[in-house]
């Protein structure tokens, strides 16, 4: 019970500890998250944003004439994901292709990004197909390719882009089969 | 195919989560370390598990380790606030010995990574 009593009183110690955040004698402190009196610091310095900007080795954060660089922005320690789902998944990024049955362009113009396909099982009872994949079924839709690209950096992952064939249209008209300056003509000189 | 990793770094405005320097985020994160060391001792004593404060402490030193290379001060304060949520769950037993032990992951089976076992285990 001692013990209970002694570790109890220890953590008040760093609840205690925990309250007092950001100030210049409590460098010990972890502190709760965006507290009131971070935003009041903040606009005494008069640049509450701060700067990410590019810099030769990497990005530069600047607040109020403070330099620190910063190597690369990437997420991936907090996101939660695991790491082999960061590590081992390439990521193709393409624009969904043209519904054949319909001759309009609608839902083409945006871009999306999916996984490299894992294995997929039929199950044996129902026939269902299976996948161990957790990322399978991910979806996600941008407005352009540079947007997904950033993601994917944010992330960690790496990406590949599929670009989408273009194509010339061709000219379906049946006059300039006719036309006065192609030698399609046969009947009449 | 151009397989990417070709950073294009837009300039932009973000806000600060915690830390407004790299030396505040650093002591954040000793702070935070040191509350985890202290109370180890005590967690040992009030969960069953079956792992020393020693175990403990290398396990925590572990986890600061595996964040080392971490750069961006906004993750790194991600991280402490992650990491102060974890001490609390544990110290007012939110998390139970299963979610303790969850560290050391012990009953995860490794993935075959040698040719001989992948073809043993039946698929990559």
């Amino acid at each position: 019970m001692a013990s209970r009593i002694l570790s109890q009183a220890s953590f008040n110690l760093f609840k205690n500890v925990s309250k007092v955040s950001r100030q210049a004698s409590a460098s010990f402190s972890v502190g709760p998250v965006r507290n009131d009196k971070i935003d009041e610091e903040l606009k005494k310095v008069e640049a509450p944003l701060v700067t990410v900007e590019p810099h030769q080795s990497g990005v530069t954060i600047t607040i109020s004439g403070v330099f620190f660089i910063l190597f690369q922005e990437d997420i991936s320690p907090v996101t939660g994901i695991p790491e082999e789902h960061i590590k081992n998944r390439l990521i193709r990024i393409f624009k969904p292709a043209r519904n054949t049955m319909q001759s309009g362009s609608a839902n083409t113009h945006h871009w999306e990004m999916e996984f490299d396909t894992r294995e997929r099982w039929e199950n044996p009872l129902m026939g269902w197909s299976s996948s161990a994949d957790p990322l399978s079924n991910l979806k996600l839709s941008f407005a352009s390719e540079a947007e997904a690209i950033a993601h994917c950096e944010k992330h960690g992952w790496q990406w590949y882009i599929d670009q989408p064939k273009t194509k010339e249209p061709k000219v379906k008209n049946y006059g300039v089969n006719f036309a006065w300056n192609k030698r399609t003509r046969v009947s009449t000189k | 195919m151009a397989t990417g990793r070709a950073a294009q770094v837009v300039t932009r405005q973000v806000r600060p989560i915690l830390s407004v320097s790299h030396n505040e985020a650093r002591s954040r994160a000793l702070a935070l370390y040191k509350a985890w060391y202290r109370q180890i001792p005590h967690i040992v004593n009030e969960i069953d598990i079956p792992k020393s404060t020693k175990q403990c402490r290398e396990k925590l030193r572990e986890e600061f380790a595996k964040h080392k290379d971490v750069k961006d001060v906004r993750v790194i304060d991600m991280l402490i606030i992650k990491g102060q949520m974890e001490l609390k769950e544990t110290v007012q037993k939110w998390k139970q010995v299963g979610h303790v032990m969850n560290y050391w992951k012990e009953t995860v089976n490794k993935k075959p990574t040698d040719f001989l076992s992948k073809f043993l285990e039946g698929k990559d």
